[in-house]
Formats: structure tokens, sequence, C-alpha cells
């Protein structure tokens, strides 16, 4: 009599403070699958797909899909990184501007290449790198760091002991840094595409206050290395 | 003549030990003899940390290196692997099967004995 009660009380409470109450799990059941945005999945004749693919299709007829986020897009210019970045530099919920920044940066940084392609000589024509989006995967990339930190108490203490991190974790991190050190550490009237293509293009040359921080946190993990052992996982 | 053979009963005897109540220990227990269905409440040890070794030989190519990734590009590489395989095998390992260290917490151990009690009682 107390199970059916707590459970229906929770429910209602639930209802009554809409906002005081995390609401992290997703609604749907989980029959529902997930929306596909890839235009070459349905494109393909019937014979070249394989037998899972082929189970996929003949579930989907059948099971209720979820609803298409925004963000999800069969473009080819759609690019998941890039997103998920500019999500990051909006502020109060002004894609708009995120966005226009995003494009402003990418645009900043193939003008500066393709200047310092202009003036280079021919043989090093080859190796000045003008896509904006290389650019940026492999800033990121270098950005990421390879150890992080964790506390962790121990008989009273807490420690820094160094852990590894997932890959969401790191990639956030790179892009937090990234963001904040724009923001922060840069002249008052310089606008944020300016700072972000410079930054950019100093983190894919593995140079920078960002690959600094990196390098920083590498150092504290292996001045710390002794406490590895207090880690339980 | 050497030291009489009695018996032990006789030494006993004549020693007064059974008339001072020191009598063979009798035992009669309270509860029938027979295993409980459940373990007691044990605390579970804290596992190890995973992948030390790859990561201080990371930290060793680092040392040398002056913390340059490009140089320790295999190394980093094994840590993510070795990494990539404990994360793995923690995500399989939470069912009723042994943990790493090859003991069954006891919370899983009394739902296994629940399903096959003991039978103390014939009908």
């Amino acid at each position: 009599m107390a199970a059916p009660s707590a459970a229906g009380l929770g429910r209602r409470l639930r209802a009554w403070l809409p906002r005081m109450v995390q609401v992290r799990w997703s609604r749907y059941s989980p029959s529902y699958l997930e929306p596909e945005a890839k235009k070459e999945l349905y494109e393909k004749p019937l014979e070249e797909l394989t037998e899972e693919e082929k189970e996929k299709m003949e579930l989907k007829a059948v099971q209720p899909i979820k609803a298409a986020p925004p963000t999800l897009s069969s473009s080819v210019f759609n690019d998941p990184m890039i997103s998920k970045f500019t999500n990051m530099m909006m502020k109060s919920g002004n894609k708009v501007l995120a966005r226009s920044l995003m494009a402003q940066t990418l645009e900043a940084i193939k003008r500066k290449q393709l200047e310092k392609y202009h003036k280079a000589p021919e043989n090093e024509k080859e190796t000045i790198e003008c896509n904006p989006y290389v650019i940026f995967h492999q800033a990121l990339k270098n950005c990421q760091p390879i150890i992080g930190l964790s506390n962790i108490t121990k008989g009273g203490k807490t420690y820094q002991v160094p852990v590894p991190l997932k890959d969401n974790r790191k990639r956030f991190l790179a892009m937090k840094w990234l963001i904040t050190e724009c923001r922060e550490n840069k002249h008052r009237r310089t606008l944020m595409p300016e700072k972000l293509s410079q930054e950019l293009l100093l983190a894919f040359n593995n140079e920078g206050p960002i690959i600094k921080r990196k390098h920083v946190l590498h150092k504290m993990a292996e001045a710390n290395r002794a406490y590895a052992h207090f880690r339980w996982w | 003549m050497a030291a009489p053979a009695y018996p032990a009963w006789v030494t006993r005897w004549v020693s007064g030990q059974w008339r001072n109540k020191k009598r063979p220990p009798v035992f009669r227990p309270s509860r029938p003899l027979a295993l409980a269905d459940k373990v007691a409440n044990r605390r579970e040890q804290a596992a190890e940390a995973t992948c030390i070794t790859e990561m201080s030989v990371m930290m060793a190519c680092w040392k040398q290196n002056d913390f340059n990734d490009a140089a320790c590009a295999e190394e980093i590489r094994m840590f993510y692997d070795c990494v990539a395989k404990a994360e793995e095998e923690r995500k399989n390992e939470n069912e009723d099967t042994l943990s790493s260290r090859g003991n069954l917490p006891s919370s899983k151990v009394n739902k296994l004995l629940k399903r096959f009690p003991q039978i103390t009682r014939y009908v």
C-alpha cells in the first residue's frame, strides 16, 4: 500500500514543482527510434543493403520515430563539432549571433591562410593548409588533454588524482578553454572572430596559450602520479 | 611394578572430575543445524586503479620529450587502448558473473541463495 502511493505522490509532486525537480531523462518510451538524417542510406537500392540495415529498415516501418532536433541536418555543410562549438559560444540563446561569429571566424581563418599561401614561395605552397574546417578540427584535437585530474578525498584530505578522461569530456575541455581564453585574456576592442581565428591558428601549430594550459595540466598530472592508486575505477 | 595402565575412565573417576561437574560437553543446538539462506553483509573492497603501468610509461615519455604529444604518440595510443578496454570490461562485468577479483558481492550471493533455499523439513 505504501509503494504505489509513494510513486503516485512522487509524480504529483513532480507535476506541481516542474522546475524544482530534475527532469533529465527522456520522455520517449524505449521503442522509439532515432531519426536518420543521412541521405545516402535512403538512396541505396535494396540489394546493396546489409542484413542489419535491412532489419533496421523493416523496424522503421513498425516502430515510432522520435522528433528530429533542430540541429540535426542532412546538409553536407553540417558538422557536429562546429555545431557544438557554436552552441557553447552562444549567450542567452542568441544562436543567430553565435552562428554568424562562427562563420566570420572560419572566413578569417581562410583569409589569413590564403594570404600566407600567396606570399609563400612555390615549394612551400603545398604545406600551407587552407581549409578552415581541417584547421578547426586539428586545432581542437591538439588542444584536447590526454589525462585529467579529479578530486578524491581519502582520510580527510582531498588529493588531485590523475584520471583518464572520456572523449566527450576532452572535447568539452578543449572547446571551453578556447572560448574562455578568447573571452578573457584578450584586448577589449578585438572582435571574437579575430581572437578565435588567431587562437585556432596557434593551436593548429601546437603553440599558444591553450596548448600551454594543456601542458600545465599534464605536468600537474605527472607530478601527482603517486596518487594514481587512489582511483578505484 | 611399572606404571599400571588403567583405562581412561578410571583415572577420570578417581580424580573426581565427574563429581565436580566437569562432564563432557553436550551440545543442545537452539536452531536446526542447517546453513541459513543468506550471507553476512560484507563491505565490498574497492577495486584497484586500472591502466597504471601505461600511464606511468606515458608520463616517463613525456618527461623525456618535454611533454610533446607528437613524440609520444605510441605510448598515448597504448594508454587509450588500455582505457577503452577497461571501460569495456567495466560495462560488461555488471552481471551475474564474478568480479575482476574473483568474488561475488554479498547482495548477489543472497539473491542466488534465495532462489535455491535450504530444505529444513520434508513433507
